[in-house]
């Protein structure tokens, strides 16, 4: 089936439902064919843009199919679920990501908020409960920055799919190109915690790491 | 020939006329009148926009502007702001500034927002232009306190240096040592660094140098004890932003605190407040019935000690709080502030199941009663009706923006349980000059039918779990005239609407589409036949081509760009190409 593209010719606008919004619930005396259908005498003018790029192709038949057939080819609702479960699964159960939409900056400063406030039962839920990067649980980011000392460039990691410091050394020792042997004479692996105090993630266990990082560093030992 | 001499002016009136229109708008009207002024106004724009910065290569901007001075520039969607962009997708400035620093040396302002800005690029800037004047940094990232450095250290004639939501390594406070005692800047905000240490001598001899300071706002590591110097150093500050605002209460500090704050007669603007202890807030109150603008949004602190600051501020016309103010907060500054035309309300607990306070949508209802000239409302609240939006459209016909966050994905009608199609169709229906709008609830293909009809002046609409078909997309695209930006999160969107609508898209700046139902094989069809679009197709589970082309992919990313394909993408994002033979002409 091929797709109309580009500029379909311009159909006259559709009127709108005639009708007037009142307050509290409205009669719904208009589904989308009816109105489309009823395009005659519409006062909505698209003055001053007939001639120009600006015309909008207005492929009103294509409104008449899937109003009763939810379950069209393109729209089955299990694709969708799954598409849209994996987006919340993705972050380790933590929750949408991105939702609600508070910018990062002003999650960053929603912890000190709150650690000043009697809401430590709540974190603390939040991170028994569906997270497994807990001490995040007011940032939807699993990335935390990297740096390894004497190397200018800071990298990222994904924290979310790590589950042990195995795991996440050998991602480490890949990303910055460092052998087992180096890394064993020489590298120590430290964390910045929420205070801001420098600890080495060797003195303890990985759920309070995960717990209480802000950024890790790569020191030389 | 003859009509022409007396019809028309010598280039130089006309350069001064032209002089005198600003707007960027207007100015893109001006040059296409005619070829005559098409070069007139090229030689003598001063401020280029580029509303997003891989639509327009840096060589193209020159070529066409050869004395502009001002240059601002847009990289990340808007959605880079919620963690929906992976890093490393783009935006980088640094081609930019080396296009500029070989082709003149005398720009004088750069102003970035959502760009990525490394120690390199500011080093440049820097070295480059000896006239640098202003530093506009908005939720920029990649840069350090080195790259400050730098700035602060070669540019003798810096007036404005402002980094807004930057994520700054913060290596040294020591970077504000580096201006040289010459400097007279007339507006700096470093609110966004770290709490690692500030030099506070050198901030201190900083501001007392620079007499020309009228805005400032400091970091949260400055100390509330340290604020009074600041200001006696600076006492025709606008525009000023503390840091931490608590300490043990201490009688000296007060009074110390209050007799600076009384000394600043011309503050209109104040921010900052972290950690706010109610009992210093009197000491602000000689500067209140002056204050404009208040930003409160990082201060704890409950709605009494909140009603009782907002009653000392009649002219207020900006507020940003917290959802603390609840409802009865709300009520008060409906009936003191008349003159209120922003109002933000952001979450305390964002990601809290229950509600920890009574915010409702029965505050907003009484600010859109109360203040006559409410233009820009952002509101997070848990629970809405349509009777209340409704009420709100009617009180308020001249809303600009209106952005409304349900916290919970879907919420219905807290009275009907239906939909808020209705409520958010007597917005579009009532407020005819509504350019942003950010929808949230339970909503059908229904309102998408409203906005289509009604919103025509609508520019940027932001969309989340919303809608039902590809109807709903459909409506909004082939009914807002006036459509730039598009911004669309978990719908049910997919080929259908997309697809039937490709020559729209050439007249937006971008869309943006993220976990809805857009096909691979969609995104290169539309790809293939749209020489003028960049399709980009951004998906971190592997190349969109090793799954089916049915398949839906992440996330995707469609912007108008002259300038072709970039070429600077990280491993998961494929731009669809182009294919000349199959182009419609």
């Amino acid at each position: 089936m091929e797709l109309q593209l580009g500029l379909a010719l311009p159909t006259t606008p559709f009127s709108p439902f005639g009708y007037e919004l009142k307050q509290g619930p409205f009669h719904n005396n208009g589904s989308c064919s009816s109105s489309s259908s009823s395009s005659g005498g519409s006062n909505k003018r698209r003055g001053g843009f007939d001639e120009d790029t600006r015309v909008v192709p207005k492929t009103l038949r294509l409104l008449l199919w899937n109003t009763n057939q939810r379950n069209g080819e393109d729209d089955d609702p299990n694709d969708l679920d799954d598409h849209s479960s994996s987006a919340i699964l993705k972050n380790g159960g933590e929750g949408l990501v991105g939702w609600p939409p508070v910018k990062a900056w002003r999650k960053k400063l929603r912890r000190h908020v709150h650690n000043g406030r009697a809401n430590n039962n709540r974190m603390a839920a939040a991170a028994a409960g569906n997270n497994s990067c807990g001490g995040r649980a007011f940032s939807n980011s699993t990335y935390v920055k990297v740096k390894m000392e004497g190397n200018a460039i800071a990298r990222k990691i994904d924290l979310s799919v790590h589950r042990s410091f195995e795991s996440l050394t050998s991602t480490l020792k890949r990303m910055f190109d460092i052998s087992e042997e180096q890394w064993r004479k020489s590298f120590k692996l430290a964390y910045q915690d929420r205070e801001g105090d420098w600890l080495l993630a060797e003195d303890v266990p990985w759920r309070t790491f995960i717990r209480s990082l802000k950024c890790i560093k790569l020191v030389r030992s | 020939m003859h009509k022409k001499m007396m019809f028309s002016f010598p280039d130089e009136v006309l350069e001064h006329v032209f002089s005198f229109i600003q707007s960027d708008k207007d100015r893109n009207s001006v040059s296409m009148v005619c070829k005559s002024w098409y070069e007139i106004e090229r030689w003598c724009r001063r401020k280029v926009f580029v509303g997003n910065c891989y639509s327009v290569s840096p060589r193209m901007v020159i070529r066409r502007f050869p004395e502009f001075r001002s240059i601002e520039l847009k990289g990340k969607p808007h959605f880079a702001d919620f963690n929906l962009v992976p890093d490393g997708w783009g935006g980088y400035v640094f081609p930019w500034i080396a296009e500029m620093a070989g082709a003149f040396p005398w720009l004088e302002e750069i102003k970035l927002k959502r760009m990525v800005v490394t120690d390199e690029s500011l080093e440049l800037i820097a070295k480059s232009f000896k006239n640098f004047k202003v530093l506009v940094l908005s939720s920029c990232e990649g840069f350090s306190t080195d790259g400050l450095a730098a700035i602060a250290a070669s540019c003798k004639n810096l007036k404005e240096l402002d980094l807004r939501d930057c994520e700054v390594d913060d290596l040294s406070g020591h970077w504000l040592s580096h201006f040289p005692d010459t400097v007279s800047l007339v507006s700096l905000n470093i609110s966004c660094l770290g709490s690692d240490e500030v030099s506070f001598s050198a901030l201190e001899r900083l501001v007392g140098r620079c007499t020309n300071l009228r805005t400032l706002r400091l970091n949260r590591a400055v100390p509330l004890d340290k604020i009074a110097n600041i200001l006696r150093r600076a006492p025709h500050l606008v525009e000023f932003g503390t840091g931490t605002y608590a300490a043990d209460l201490r009688p000296d500090v007060y009074s110390d605190l209050a007799g600076a704050f009384s000394s600043c007669k011309e503050l209109k603007s104040l921010s900052g407040f972290w950690d706010l202890v109610p009992a210093y807030l009197p000491a602000i109150y000689p500067a209140c019935s002056k204050l404009t603008s208040l930003n409160l949004s990082y201060a704890t602190i409950q709605s009494p000690d909140l009603i009782k600051l907002l009653s000392q501020c009649p002219n207020l016309q900006r507020l940003l709080v917290l959802d603390y103010i609840e409802d009865s907060g709300l009520e008060a500054l409906a009936s003191t502030c008349k003159d209120l035309q922003e109002l933000r309300v952001f979450p305390s607990d964002p990601f809290g199941a229950e509600p920890n306070v009574s915010l409702t949508e029965r505050g907003l209802v009484a600010v859109s009663s109360g203040c006559p000239k409410l233009q820009s409302v952002l509101y997070f609240c848990r629970r809405m009706s349509n009777e209340a939006l409704v009420t709100i459209a009617k009180n308020c016909p001249n809303f600009t923006r209106f952005r409304l966050c349900i916290i919970e994905p879907r919420t219905a009608d807290y009275l009907t349980l239906e939909p808020l199609d209705v409520g958010f169709g007597a917005i579009v229906q009532y407020c005819k000059d509504l350019q942003r709008l950010s929808l949230s609830g339970l909503l059908t293909d229904r309102v998408f039918e409203y906005i289509g009809t009604y919103a025509k002046k609508l520019e940027m609409l932001s969309v989340a779990f919303a809608g039902d078909s590809d109807l709903g997309l459909h409506h909004v695209l082939s009914g807002c005239e006036s459509l730039r930006k598009l911004e669309i999160r978990d719908c049910p969107f997919g080929d259908k609407a997309l697809l039937a609508n490709a020559a729209k898209l050439d007249t937006m700046r971008s869309l943006w589409m993220s976990s809805c139902a857009v096909s691979f094989g969609a995104c290169k069809l539309l790809g293939q036949k749209m020489p003028r679009l960049n399709v980009e197709v951004i998906d971190e589970r592997g190349p969109p081509d090793s799954r089916p082309e049915s398949c839906p992919v992440d996330k995707l990313y469609i912007y108008r760009t002259v300038a072709g394909p970039r070429f600077d993408m990280p491993p998961f994002v494929w731009t669809m190409e182009d294919d000349p033979s199959l182009q419609l002409s």
